[in-house]
């Protein structure tokens, strides 16, 4: 269920190949900002929540497949989680951050495709996961929030908190729902 | 007196480096293209900096981040602390603003100094150029804007009349200057460090789409820091170097010398055209301070 009790999916879209996004902020990460130092890889994987009346799991993959509004499925994979329970693409040592464009989650292509071709009225939201993995010993959480919020040159990266919200997440159980969510902090306590 | 040595500072993924090169030039300044690959310490032996517009590392993680971490950068905050001038189109302008450069720490007049500002470390983000907001479309967004001078100490437009209107490209998809602290881009404008406010043609502030072409918050273009010498700009100056290149969307003064320049045929149309302003001001700056 989301957080306005409608059933919900996640579905997480990854690149099949090496993706360029992920690579330059792992290099820059360790090169430049001390949170960074020990982080043995970076993945980036965006995540669409779908809120409404939904249809199958079969048909819910395959409208995600043929429409281009989420995914291009001769590049990219995805997997689609229709309850908690169900695994999400994350290795359980890796440390989630969800960032999201403040007030811009929502994405109205996508929901007047669904509409044009489900009949139904779903809400479609999306976000960025960066999925960070860190050398043992680590401590895996705070690190990634280090590196998550932007402050100046040498501290953050991920999102800059005059736009963009973030929402940790651990890999062993990504948070569901994750996007529709009460936001953490007051927008007021930024620096 | 030998011209002004200005670095036009290119990462890969900039692509208005000759556009912005020939500006400079036409200004009677000495460009020389930086690339990313020389070591930072060569920036110190420039009078001035240019970052280009572009798509910085593909705009990787998000628009202009990945450069702002460069070395580079330091480089660049530390000379802007000695009051070198310091000028980001477009992508270099969300290189400045992710970098922390503008509005500078210094100059939050809402929060007051902050430790180490300016001087190429602790340089706080406090503002953001998020992604456009506009009614009914969402991404990359152009046209021609006009855009009103505002009273600023900014070194590129404190020569120009306030009030005066130059028509302006913006070609961006994040162009929006917003702040999470409530007010604060407003405060800048006041301060006095929006030389540069989204206008209709009467001069009106243009606060709705498509005249505030991103929604930026007060309707700014362009946000300096308080001592004038570092300016985020979002339209393209380089863009308007000549008459000829005024869009044909573009009518009062600015239309009706374009319309003349290009009926008489005598390559008048090759004669400065309003983004040469900023240009000018740059060159003014240094036979002010030689």
């Amino acid at each position: 269920m989301s957080a306005g009790g409608k059933p919900l999916a996640q579905a997480f879209v990854e690149l099949v190949a090496e993706d360029p996004e992920a690579t330059s902020a792992l290099a820059i990460a360790r090169a430049r900002l001390a949170a960074g130092r020990r982080l043995r890889s970076i993945r980036r994987v965006r995540v669409f929540e779908l809120a409404g009346v939904l249809p199958s799991r079969a048909q819910l993959e395959a409208l995600l497949h043929r429409s281009t509004r989420f995914y291009n499925p001769a590049k990219e994979r995805c997997t689609v989680r229709t309850a908690e329970r169900e695994p999400a693409p994350f290795r359980p040592e890796e440390a989630l951050v969800l960032v999201l464009d403040r007030g811009l989650e929502r994405r109205a292509a996508g929901e007047r495709w669904w509409k044009h071709e489900t009949g139904e009225k779903v809400e479609v939201r999306e976000g960025t996961v960066w999925a960070l993995a860190f050398e043992p010993g680590e401590d895996a959480s705070a690190r990634a929030g280090e590196l998550a919020e932007v402050r100046d040159r040498r501290h953050g990266l991920l999102a800059n908190p005059h736009f963009q919200d973030w929402r940790p997440g651990e890999g062993a159980s990504p948070p569901w729902p994750w996007i529709e969510r009460p936001r953490k902090r007051a927008k007021e306590d930024r620096p | 007196m030998s011209a002004a040595r200005v670095a036009i500072v290119q990462f890969p993924g900039v692509n208005c480096e000759a556009e912005t090169a020939r500006a400079l030039a036409r200004a009677g300044l000495e460009p020389e293209l930086v690339r990313w690959t020389r070591p930072a310490r060569d920036l110190a032996a420039f009078d001035a900096y240019v970052l280009p517009g572009g798509f910085s590392w593909q705009d990787r993680v998000r628009a202009g981040a990945l450069a702002a971490k460069d070395p580079m950068l330091d480089e660049l905050a530390a000379r802007a602390a000695d009051g070198a001038p310091v000028l980001g189109i477009c992508n270099g302008a969300q290189v400045l603003v992710e970098s922390g450069l503008v509005p500078g720490n210094g100059d939050d007049v809402t929060s007051g100094p902050a430790p180490g500002a300016g001087r190429g470390e602790g340089d706080q983000v406090r503002v953001a150029l998020a992604r456009n907001r506009m009614p009914e479309r969402t991404g990359y967004y152009t046209r021609w804007v006009w855009c009103r001078v505002e009273d600023s100490p900014c070194v590129f437009t404190r020569a120009l009349e306030p009030g005066t209107l130059l028509p302006l490209p913006v070609a961006h998809g994040e162009g929006r200057f917003a702040s999470a602290k409530k007010g604060r881009v407003a405060a800048l404008a006041e301060a006095g460090q929006a030389p540069l406010r989204y206008a209709h043609a009467d001069g009106a502030l243009a606060e709705a789409f498509p005249e505030n072409p991103n929604g930026s918050d007060a309707a700014v273009a362009a946000l300096c820091n308080a001592r004038g010498n570092v300016l985020a700009l979002m339209p393209h100056p380089e863009r308007a170097a000549t008459l000829g290149q005024v869009s044909r969307a573009i009518g009062g003064g600015w239309g009706e010398r374009r319309d003349r320049a290009l009926a008489a045929g005598d390559g008048s149309a090759f004669g400065d055209g309003p983004g040469m302003a900023i240009f000018h001001g740059l060159a003014r700056f240094f036979e002010a301070h030689p």
